[in-house]
């Protein structure tokens, strides 16, 4: 490659490597603030970026995004508040083992899935991007949907002891998300003509209210200390623990690769896929939801498979997956730089000297990821007197400062109510939260095929992408019912 | 000599009293100017309000923090700006088409949508453009308005209440088409739908498509403006459109400063002079050039008619979209 001189030159400046460490850096503190999004920082750190040689201004936006999406399980795992959307799956698994003791385990489990999910990654990004991107393409309203289909049969293996509740709490969560605007003739539904209903629930205020709140109510009703809940000090990873967990980590960086490359999509969607996938495969089904390492490697290999991909549909075809790399987008644009397939031929030395960088940000999340474990889990000597009192203050300023709206807080209240009667009545949140993330892309994705095929039926079955994942969603309902029967028979 | 004294003191202490409350905004700015985004962090309006907040604080000599408050097509923020309260008279907001579609789709607004606000200036103009995928068989707007019919066609929109969605409900109005409005979760995720051809038409923001017209992934039939688009010099208007009235279809996005009721006069001038010099700033032109967008003259009164004309003509589209709500 006769470029290779200029893409080292390019790429071997102090500069990238200090854009690289603080992005990454700031990424993991701020994705651990509840109410602090990825999306906020990145669009933060953009004007800084005008300054600043394409390359580096470039990674630190992506390291940002990369930090943020580990950071946010820091918090999920240590004080049941996700610090990020796609990181409420992590905490379904990653609380119970704090709770048992195993904190310093989750932390590093959740942070060695998130290094080797990005890898991963990383290296689809470099070596298949042009391919993915076709998928990408071909991935229109009625794949999206079956997509989906294939993603809610994800309820049944979720609803915990009794399938019936589970289902009741899909329901509910589907209702709640159809609150705001009607999508295609924007008429309102549920949101008794109140502004600040227009726009749907939205989604921080209900994970923190729902996760964070019942743990404080159920600490000053009870008003003795049961567990300790972090054992900072407590045990590593044993390498027959990771060996085991080796499988459900590539497999979610797979899901996550895919789902990341498909613009639209989402990495919250990703980690509850990749979830449900291991609970599905692992010998160590009926301890999910319970503290078992497995769900956390899942969670977290899925929601940071996401974020290398992300970049696919952006780079080789100019079009932005989510918000994030919307606005990483706009800081190519700022400098002057297309995304797209003429950036291959004018500017293939930037795009090189990129993929070095991004490597190299994995690295660095490793780096920044031990660092952030040994002080965050100080918060482990913090007694719980003192620590629940700083937590509902976190809570309360996370629910305002996505919006800057206070009745995002009395959203957050009633959501912790609602958590804590699903916490006494047994029903578990991670169906709720399916319905609450999967519904509207169903919804929307049906009705524009309905829309974009002019109410031809035939439209959802019109290529090998559809009819493959209809045989999935089938095989999945069969797999749940055999194993339903099964169980009955015992 | 006493009471004379006493009487020249009393006057002398209301006259200096009358006149600080008369010119208590005589040197506005005093404190640190709020410029509100109606929207989250990230979006065009969002990445061009932190250019112009940064330009302004160096013409003003005071901090420009800027704040996001999304919520309801940017009705919630601009709610708040109307209804004044503390900090008014240093607050001011970034508004866009939204301001003024929120205000033909939802009848219920606390708040009236021109003559609640006062206009400072429009600092920026871009057209959408008509696109269609590349290996569509319509190479005109004539073309494709006698395609759309003879058959249901779809266009694309990044959520109801867009400029991008309204474009194209003006344009099946104005045609008497049988087009088919397909929602899509913002830009990003409408572009591989067209790019594909699984729907055949949109009104893009310029700065959404022009890479791709320029990589030939589309064709730009029209671009929505009243004059042609500088970086588009060979592709015609809408309006040039032969054998069809098409005079009504003007459609840009644009930007502009407005503020409440409550904010002083005083206020509202220094930030016209002050604005008035970012515009003509060459950093100013040169960051809304790779938006695909150019300076606005209009200012005060002229924005402000601007608005009220606008007004009325969404709402028309809006009702017979059916996207009005009742």
């Amino acid at each position: 490659m006769e470029n290779f001189s200029e893409v080292l030159s390019l790429f071997f400046v102090w500069d990238n490597f200090i854009a690289i460490a603080i992005g990454v850096f700031l990424g993991v503190v701020i994705g651990a603030i509840p109410g602090l999004t990825t999306t906020m920082a990145v669009a933060l750190a953009l004007p800084f970026t005008f300054s600043m040689a394409p390359v580096s201004a470039i990674l630190l936006l992506v390291g940002i995004y990369k930090g943020g999406m580990y950071g946010g399980s820091i918090t999920a795992i240590l004080i049941r508040t996700p610090g990020t959307p796609a990181s409420a799956c992590t905490l379904l698994d990653g609380y119970p083992m704090a709770q048992n003791g195993e904190a310093k385990k989750a932390l590093k489990m959740s942070l060695y899935s998130s290094v080797i999910a990005d890898f991963i990654s990383n290296i689809s990004l470099i070596f298949f991007a042009a391919y993915l991107a076709k998928i990408a393409l071909n991935f229109g309203a009625p794949e999206f949907f079956w997509l989906i289909c294939f993603s809610l049969t994800i309820i049944v293996s979720l609803s915990g002891s009794s399938v019936l509740k589970g289902f009741l709490a899909a329901a509910l969560g589907l209702m709640i998300s159809l609150v705001g605007l009607d999508p295609v003739y924007g008429s309102q539904r549920l949101t008794f003509n109140d502004y600040n209903l227009m726009d749907g629930i939205s989604f921080v205020p209900l994970l923190i209210g729902l996760f964070a709140i019942p743990e404080v109510i159920d600490f000053y009703q009870r008003k003795v200390v049961s567990k300790t809940v972090i054992n900072a000090s407590g045990k590593e990873i044993s390498w027959s623990e990771f060996k085991r967990c080796i499988k459900t980590i590539v497999r979610g960086s797979f899901i996550g690769v895919i789902i990341g490359a498909i613009p639209g999509s989402g990495a919250t969607a990703a980690a509850f896929i990749s979830y449900s996938e291991a609970r599905r495969k692992s010998p160590n089904r009926e301890n999910f939801g319970k503290g078992e390492i497995e769900g956390v490697a899942a969670a977290e290999a899925g929601n940071n498979g996401v974020a290398g991909a992300t970049m696919i549909p952006l780079l080789s075809l100019g079009i932005p997956g989510d918000v994030v790399t919307a606005i990483i987008l706009g800081a190519f644009m700022i400098h002057g730089l297309t995304p797209g397939p003429l950036m291959f031929q004018n500017n293939l030395s930037i795009i090189y000297a990129l993929f070095l960088g991004i490597m190299v940000s994995s690295l660095f999340l490793l780096v920044v990821g031990l660092g952030a474990i040994k002080y965050f889990s100080k918060i482990a000597d913090v007694p719980k007197e003192i620590l629940f009192p700083i937590i509902v203050m976190f809570c309360v300023y996370g629910a305002y400062a996505v919006n800057n709206n206070t009745f995002d807080i009395w959203l957050m209240m009633g959501f912790g109510v609602l958590g804590y009667i699903f916490n006494k009545t047994g029903i578990a949140s991670a169906p709720f939260l399916i319905g609450f993330i999967l519904g509207p892309m169903f919804e929307d994705n049906l009705r524009r095929s309905l829309l974009i095929g002019n109410y031809d039926m035939s439209i959802f079955f019109r290529g090998p992408i559809t009819w493959f994942f209809i045989t999935l969603t089938l095989g999945s309902i069969l797999f749940s019912f055999k194993r339903w029967l099964s169980y009955r028979n015992k | 000599m006493n009471i004379k004294n006493t009487v020249i003191a009393i006057s002398l202490v209301t006259s200096s009293l009358v006149m600080g409350s008369s010119s208590v905004y005589a040197d506005w700015p005093t404190k640190d100017i709020h410029l509100v985004v109606p929207y989250s962090a990230g979006g065009n309006t969002d990445i061009l309000s932190r250019e112009v907040a940064h330009l302004l604080q160096k013409e003003l000599d005071v901090n420009v923090i800027v704040e996001n408050r999304p919520g309801a097509g940017s009705t919630v923020a601009t709610g708040r700006l109307a209804r004044g309260g503390r900090n008014a008279d240093h607050t001011i907001l970034m508004a866009s088409p939204g301001h003024v579609i929120g205000a033909s789709i939802y009848p219920n607004l606390p708040y009236n949508a021109v003559s609640d606000f006062k206009f400072i200036t429009k600092l920026l103009d871009a057209p959408n453009i008509m696109v269609v995928p590349s290996s569509s068989p319509y190479n005109t707007v004539a073309e494709f308005i006698a395609a759309a019919k003879s058959k249901p066609m779809t266009f694309s929109h990044p959520g109801v209440g867009s400029s991008v969605h309204m474009s194209g409900e003006l344009f099946k109005t104005l045609t008497k088409t049988k087009l088919t409005a397909v929602p899509f979760p913002g830009s990003g995720a409408a572009l591989p739908a067209l790019l594909s051809g699984d729907v055949d038409v949109s009104f893009e923001n310029a700065s959404t498509v022009l890479p791709y017209i320029q990589s030939g992934g589309l064709k730009a039939l029209a671009v929505t403006s009243k004059t042609r688009f500088k970086a588009l010099p060979n592709v015609p208007t809408v309006i040039e459109t032969e054998g069809y009235d098409l005079s009504g279809f003007v459609t840009t996005v644009w930007n502009g400063v407005i503020a409440g009721n409550a904010f002083p006069d005083e206020g509202v001038e220094v930030l016209q002079a002050a604005l008035q010099r970012v515009k003509e700033s060459e950093e100013f032109n040169a960051f809304i050039d790779k938006m695909g967008a150019e300076a606005s003259p209009l200012s005060g009164e002229e924005f402000k008619s601007f608005i009220s004309s606008e007004v009325i003509r969404w709402k028309m589209v809006a009702e017979e979209a059916g996207v009005r709500q009742s």
